[in-house]
């Protein structure tokens, strides 16, 4: 069954020089999205995926189309959508002066529930952190608890924005077996990126959306099946990050 | 009128704020300066006219004379002669100099006293002259042993004498909650937008009704505490009095800071980014430093200016305050004030929620 399904959505803003006419961030895309999967939406910069994303959790007005989440209308009912959703924005900044522990349990007051912020922290591999202040925490570390305040309601989706942009190899890949980890649990992740072997790796469906269109969709062997050029008659053995993570070790270095 | 969840948040934002203890101290500290300067240092009483006598006399009538204007608060008296007291005056370092001659005496009337001045010092000649002729014909009575027809007593209607401070003090009260609120809500929106947590806050259920009326209790807690803190120093150290009722007292601070808090809300739905912030707050904050009758009472004011400064939100505040500080003033007989800080309540109030849009304040 499908979990989110979008039909024909639009966000169009005026453009600047020229009020009358529009530009189409997001240009009209359709998607399914199964329960328990984790569907990647992969593009370059502007493409209009955080504008979808955006869309999804009710930041942004839908100008055209129909989004349902968990046959919830997005458009219709967005204090239904909040409760069911998990998110991680890109900027991931909160209030000064409140440790983590503080900071879950407002959390969960937003969304008048009981949280236990240790298990949180726990799932998220910061317990030993639980005293400190966002800010004193490594990009990682910040990411991983930007995460944990998205699962303060048990979300049945989890929207992650670039969660692994600016990270270190280790931290990473530290939050890619988290992801799959919260998959396991049978969470629907759906996740934006333009790291290529994060798509690769992670994702069930794949999703490449250019100026606002979705261009490709599909599982990452199909895409690889079907777009890929054709590889070179002696292949290199691995990648440059293999011989780095080879070098300097797959430990964290939070 | 609160729910629980409003509660909770606002006991969180009152920790947040109190843990910013640096801002919570320095925000007191002009006030704390203001007042010190103005308590100690009797800025706002007359100082003594610096008076030269020089005495070409020297029979006992002149020195009786001299001696009488000595006694006077009004002057301070120094002798010297003509030439070195004519300098003084020209440097500024005498505000006048009164040169008695030799013929002043009981024998020759009508003798002549030549006051020198400075001609920039001239309006003050309206209260010196006065002074000088009043001690000469004391002078004059007593010599020729005349009653005088008839005395000017002074009776002080309000039976208790009130120093500058007095007046300043609900004024400066009002005017830091003016800037404690508008910063409190209008800044902290707006660096919460720039952190991205409105946002964040947006994608969960929260109603913003209840985050706004969180950061209010918050804000409203934490500024009476920093009020009863400069209002215990200007008792307990500066030694000044408030006649009224506390609870009522109270009351106007707290609706006062209502309003600035609603205020400050639009400011910072308005103002994208935090220097955009100052300027727009510096907007409604200075006209109204100046305007507002705390310095001074909006009656000593240009006409035409008045009925612009009396609708000032401040004005009604700070009015409010001094009557019920100054004057003992029960909340029913403050009722113009009331009134015009209820109108302000409403509109700042339908200002806040009319710019304060989830959506748009978010992103």
């Amino acid at each position: 069954m499908a979990i989110i399904e979008v039909e024909n959505l639009t966000k169009r803003y005026p453009l600047p020089d020229n009020k009358s006419e529009s530009f189409f961030a997001v240009n009209g895309i359709s998607f399914k999205i199964e329960e328990g999967e984790i569907y990647g939406i992969l593009g370059p910069n502007g493409a209009g995926k955080t504008t979808t994303l955006e869309m999804l959790e009710g930041l942004n007005d839908i100008d055209d189309g129909t989004a349902f989440i968990n046959g919830v209308d997005v458009k219709a009912d967005p204090y239904k959508i909040k409760e069911i959703i998990g998110v991680q924005l890109q900027a991931n900044q909160y209030f000064d002066n409140l440790s983590l522990v503080e900071l879950l349990t407002l959390f969960g007051a937003l969304y008048s529930r009981e949280v236990n912020p240790e298990f949180l922290l726990g799932k998220v591999n910061l317990l030993d952190k639980a005293k400190a202040k966002p800010e004193n925490l490594s990009g990682g570390q910040q990411q991983r608890f930007s995460i944990a305040c998205a699962l303060v309601n048990n979300p049945k989706v989890l929207f992650l924005d670039e969660p692994t942009t600016g990270l270190d190899p280790q931290a990473k890949r530290n939050l890619w077996d988290l992801v799959i980890e919260l998959n396991e649990t049978s969470m629907t992740i759906v996740l934006t990126t333009h790291n290529m072997e994060e798509a690769e790796t992670l994702c069930e469906r794949i999703a490449i959306m250019d100026h606002g269109k979705i261009v490709a969709e599909d599982t990452p062997q199909n895409l690889i099946l079907k777009h890929a050029a054709e590889p070179p008659k002696a292949p290199l053995h691995g990648n440059i990050e293999d011989v780095f993570l080879a070098l300097t070790g797959h430990a964290l270095r939070d | 009128m609160s729910n629980k969840l409003q509660i909770h948040l606002a006991k969180v934002f009152l920790k947040i704020f109190l843990r910013d203890r640096q801002s919570i101290f320095f925000s007191l500290f002009f006030p704390i300066i203001l007042m010190t300067v103005f308590g100690f240092g009797n800025i706002g009483e007359p100082e003594p006219f610096r008076m030269g006598v020089v005495n070409n006399s020297q029979n006992v009538l002149a020195t009786e004379f001299i001696q009488l204007l000595d006694e006077d608060p009004i002057f301070t008296v120094s002798l010297g002669d003509e030439d070195s007291l004519r300098s003084d005056l020209i440097e500024g370092d005498q505000t006048l100099v009164l040169v008695i001659p030799e013929n002043f005496d009981a024998q020759s009337a009508g003798a002549d006293l030549r006051l020198l001045v400075d001609a920039a010092q001239v309006q003050q000649l309206g209260l010196i002259m006065p002074i000088l002729e009043q001690s000469l014909i004391s002078i004059e009575r007593e010599f020729r042993n005349i009653e005088p027809m008839f005395y000017l007593i002074l009776e002080d209607v309000k039976a208790r004498s009130q120093r500058y401070l007095d007046f300043l003090l609900p004024g400066l009260m009002a005017f830091t909650l003016m800037q404690l609120s508008i910063a409190g809500s209008g800044f902290n929106i707006v660096e919460y937008r720039r952190k991205g947590i409105l946002k964040r806050l947006f994608v969960t259920p929260i109603k913003p009704i209840d985050f706004i009326t969180a950061i209010v209790l918050a804000r409203l807690a934490i500024i009476l505490l920093q009020l009863t803190v400069l209002i215990l120093f200007a008792i307990l150290i500066l030694d000044v009095s408030i006649v009224g009722n506390f609870a009522s007292f109270y009351f106007i601070v707290i609706l006062g800071t209502f309003i600035f808090l609603c205020l400050g809300f639009c400011l910072g739905s308005l103002a994208k980014t935090q220097q955009a912030v100052m300027a727009v707050g510096n907007i409604v904050i200075f006209p109204q430093i100046f305007l507002s009758g705390i310095f001074y009472p909006i009656e000593s004011m240009p006409e035409l200016i008045q009925p612009i400064a009396q609708i000032l939100p401040l004005s009604f505040v700070s009015t409010g305050m001094r009557d019920i500080a100054n004057e003992g003033a029960s909340l029913l007989a403050i009722g113009p004030s009331l009134i015009g800080i209820a109108v302000w309540f409403v509109i700042a109030f339908m200002l806040a929620t009319r710019f304060f849009v989830w959506k748009e304040v978010a992103n």
